[in-house]
């Protein structure tokens, strides 16, 4: 067959949300692939500066419905240090669970959907329907089982009572067993196997170079977690393993997922045998004083960076959010190349894309027809001369 | 026969009726059995009716610049040539239509459905449904050479080209699924490949090529090639039941006929769902795999396991053992 | 680990009960602090807004209403009370957290359960 043009998306089975691949195909190996994200922009940034600390946390919660926990505590630790808060200890405790909750829950998503990628429908059903022992504990402790709203600037907004603790405790055993069995399920079972290995092989230069972050990154050997790295919270506190593998494919990101969940376990379960005693929260003072944070957080994606720049008011005057999944896209168009197309859903799904979470400007010129992007220094000239030009300068 | 009592056997039982009524049935248990695999409820008794009766009454959208009259026909000759092949398949007894050579004839229209899928595919005009349409027959190559292979396997031991007479000859010895349980093992993968279920929905590959040969079939289309699928099941496992199991004759003889009636169409009834069984595990416990690695795999392991026991059927067979 | 175990486990899956909760047959269990619809409690409002101006999508309007309210032994007279449009609230608690009686004039319930046909449908 001669070249054809496959459009993958906007709308796709394989596709969660919309994201645009224009795939050139020969028979069924891929030439060249052409990626167009930016479906899903909503203008958060502009619509958080106009909110003030604390009607902006639940706006920025709604960013990612898997990570929205991330995005918050990202943002509300940002504040923090800028304020030069000192936040109570059982607080951090009380985020560390959750954000490892959220990890645990997110990492279970992925593995059925990865398995319903390639048709594998019975592992999908399986580990959603463990992933919801997940999602009650999480709605026992924040109540709701997505969008939390347990962070405010300052601490957590809900205490733990000790009979929510024991009853969290009381799940994880049966938890840990199911995940043991997922772990062994997605490393040996045939057909995830042949899907799974050699598919999307990334090197460690690789990832080092077009900027991977997260299990997409850690997957192809590069030891990089910002838990660890750059510890925030609780966890200095706990004893865990950064978990990396060699593979650089997708059968290596489902060990390292797989791997996550067990660490998270052991974690959320450390976490709750050890909670200090004290308070939840210290109130903030009304305004940030004038400054720039960066932020950074490991969500279960890999790295999220909100950058704050703060002017002594209430509200943030810029806030830009750069997620993990707009860091590994470039790394999906290098590894697909040369593919087969079958591999495609394979390979997106791999990097675990939360479109909600990415979104670039793209310009439309309605007289030209014609799409483009903006690089950062023509953004940062274009948006100079709207200003100049607005202010009569 | 009588006419008439062969045209009650033509369109009612076990005929054009049952048929229907039996692949709806099978469709059920189907999804049920597969659902329940994975702890869910899965669908009511009459499922697969509503969502017949419910593509019936769907409006047909053809795209634009497509042969409508051709695109049209094509579901119908599928439709048509699989209802045909269960004719010849033993239900309650020998088939009355048998004769030399109806093996061939239901293997033939087996694969029309594939080859129509791909007319399909090919006249939708649209990127999916060629690519869809390519796999299908592209599949069709690697699995039908190793499934053709082990169904000979029978005919040769029992000396006859009529699956009447195979059946036959299996109530007099024994069970074809013990003399050569390689050739079942292998014609029920060649079932589960032919009648494009996981790991050999390729051509269909949802989270890939959208629906392949599948997308642009609307309205009665669909619910045609839907049928005709579930049909296949139908002819498919009667036919590996059949050729592998002894179909619906027992050694012994039983007296009065219609108790002997009774009794085929209960061992009928059991051996395909046993059939269906196992092409639901199947199913149930595996992914997809890719078109390239389908080749490698069938033509390595599939295909020269099917000629060995091919071999094997001629060597015995001329050392008269078999 | 080998493939027998899934198989092992597919087949265990048959005979047991499926997982799934038939809901509305069946109720589904809510625990306590459950973030569900919002409700006032009109004889605890003292009017002072401070729901209307934490709340995050401003879903909630102060509308005059005049009423007589106990507050720690002395009766005042409150002039304005919240009315909330049901289908903008997000359920965030905020509003509870703020509100400055007790037992809170406004509150969520544990109610899930909540579709409607009017999108203008307001709680009072």
């Amino acid at each position: 067959m001669p070249e054809v043009v496959i459009p993958i998306g906007p709308q796709h089975p394989a596709l969660k949300e919309p994201v645009n691949f224009k795939v050139v195909a020969d028979g069924e190996i891929i030439v060249r692939l052409e990626l167009d994200v930016s479906y899903n922009h909503r203008g958060i940034e502009k619509a958080a500066e106009q909110r003030d600390f604390v009607r902006v946390v639940p706006l920025l919660e709604r960013v990612c419905g898997i990570c929205s926990h991330s995005h918050t505590t990202v943002f509300v630790k940002g504040i923090e240090e800028a304020m030069k808060l000192e936040i109570p200890r059982r607080a951090q405790y009380i985020r560390t669970i959750v954000a490892e909750l959220e990890r645990m829950h997110s990492h279970l998503l992925w593995l059925g959907v990865a398995a319903h990628e390639i048709g594998f429908n019975t592992l999908f059903m399986w580990t959603w329907r463990d992933r919801e022992l997940v999602q009650d504990m999480l709605e026992e402790l924040t109540g709701n089982r997505v969008n939390y709203g347990i962070n405010e600037v300052g601490g957590v907004r809900r205490d733990l009572t000790p009979a929510l603790v024991k009853a969290s405790l009381d799940r994880l055993p049966y938890l840990a067993e199911r995940i043991a069995k997922y772990t062994a399920m997605a490393s040996k079972q045939r057909t995830m196997l042949l899907r799974f290995q050699g598919v999307g092989k990334l090197t460690e230069a690789e990832a080092l170079k077009y900027g991977a972050v997260g299990p997409t990154a850690r997957a192809s050997g590069v030891d990089y977690d910002v838990r660890k790295d750059d510890p925030y919270l609780s966890y200095p506190d706990v004893p865990w393993k950064v978990v990396t593998d060699d593979h650089g494919d997708v059968f290596g990101r489902t060990l390292v997922r797989v791997g996550e969940l067990v660490e998270s376990t052991n974690i959320v379960r450390h976490c709750l045998e050890n909670l200090p005693e004290g308070a939840i929260r210290i109130q903030p003072p009304r305004a940030a004083p004038k400054g720039e944070v960066l932020s950074r957080y490991e969500a279960p994606r890999g790295e999220l960076v909100h950058f704050i720049r703060t002017n002594n008011t209430d509200k943030a005057e810029r806030l830009d959010i750069r997620t993990p999944t707009l860091a590994n896209w470039t790394s999906v168009a290098v590894s697909l190349v040369g593919q087969n197309l079958a591999d495609i859903p394979v390979v997106v799904a791999a990097i675990d894309p939360c479109l909600s979470c990415t979104s670039r400007i793209t310009i439309v010129d309605p007289e030209g027809a014609e799409t483009g992007t903006m690089t950062w220094d023509e953004l940062r000239a274009h948006g100079i001369r709207f200003y100049r030009e607005r202010e009569g300068i | 026969m009588e006419p008439w009592l062969l045209l009650l056997y033509l369109l009612v039982f076990p005929g054009f009726l049952f048929l229907l009524t039996y692949a709806l049935f099978l469709q059920y248990a189907d999804r049920k059995m597969s659902a329940r695999m994975q702890a869910r409820v899965g669908p009511p008794l009459l499922q697969p009716f509503a969502d017949l009766v419910k593509l019936l009454g769907k409006e047909v959208i053809t795209p634009k610049d497509v042969d409508a009259k051709a695109f049209g026909a094509a579901p119908l000759l599928a439709f048509a040539a699989v209802m045909t092949a269960f004719l010849y398949v033993p239900v309650v007894g020998l088939s009355p239509f048998a004769f030399q050579g109806d093996l061939v004839l239901v293997l033939y229209l087996l694969t029309l459905p594939t080859i129509v899928l791909f007319v399909v595919g090919w006249l939708s005009r649209n990127i999916f449904a060629t690519l869809g349409g390519v796999r299908a027959v592209t599949q069709m190559f690697i699995y039908e050479v190793p499934f053709f292979l082990v169904l000979l396997g029978p005919a040769l031991a029992a000396g006859t080209w009529s699956i009447s007479e195979i059946v036959a000859w299996q109530a007099d010895h024994v069970w074809f699924a013990v003399l050569q349980p390689l050739g079942l093992v292998i014609a029920l993968i060649g079932l589960q490949a032919k009648l494009e279920r996981t790991p050999f929905d390729i051509p269909e590959a949802e989270t890939e090529i959208v629906a392949g040969p599948w997308t642009e079939l609307t309205g009665r289309r669909l619910a045609l090639m839907h049928l005709t699928m579930d049909v296949s099941l139908v002819v498919g496992s009667a036919l590996v039941a059949a050729l592998f199991l002894g179909g619906p004759l027992t050694p012994w003889a039983i007296e009065p006929a219609w108790l002997s009636v009774l009794v085929g169409f209960g061992l009928f009834l059991a051996k395909t769902f046993a059939v269906l069984l196992v092409l639901t595990t199947i199913k149930m416990a595996m992914g997809r795999i890719r078109i390239d690695q389908l080749n490698d795999w069938g033509w390595k392991y599939l295909a020269s396991l099917a000629m060995l026991q091919v071999l094997a059927v001629l060597l015995l067979k001329g050392w008269s053992l078999v | 680990m080998k493939p027998a175990s899934v198989l092992r486990e597919m087949f265990h899956n048959l005979g047991a009960k499926p997982a799934t909760i038939l809901y509305p047959t069946e109720k589904v269990p809510v625990p306590e602090g459950f973030r569900g619809r919002i409700a006032i409690l009109d004889e605890k409002c003292i009017g002072c807004s401070k729901c209307a101006i934490v709340c995050p999508t401003q879903c909630i309007t102060m509308v005059p209403s005049e009423r007589p309210i106990e507050v720690k032994g002395k009766t005042i007279v409150r002039k304005k009370k919240p009315e909330v449009h049901l289908f903008a609230c997000i359920r965030c608690g905020l509003c509870e957290e703020y509100c400055p009686t007790d037992p809170k004039a406004i509150y969520l319930t544990t109610d899930f359960a909540g579709s409607g046909t009017d999108k203008d449908l307001v709680v009072r």
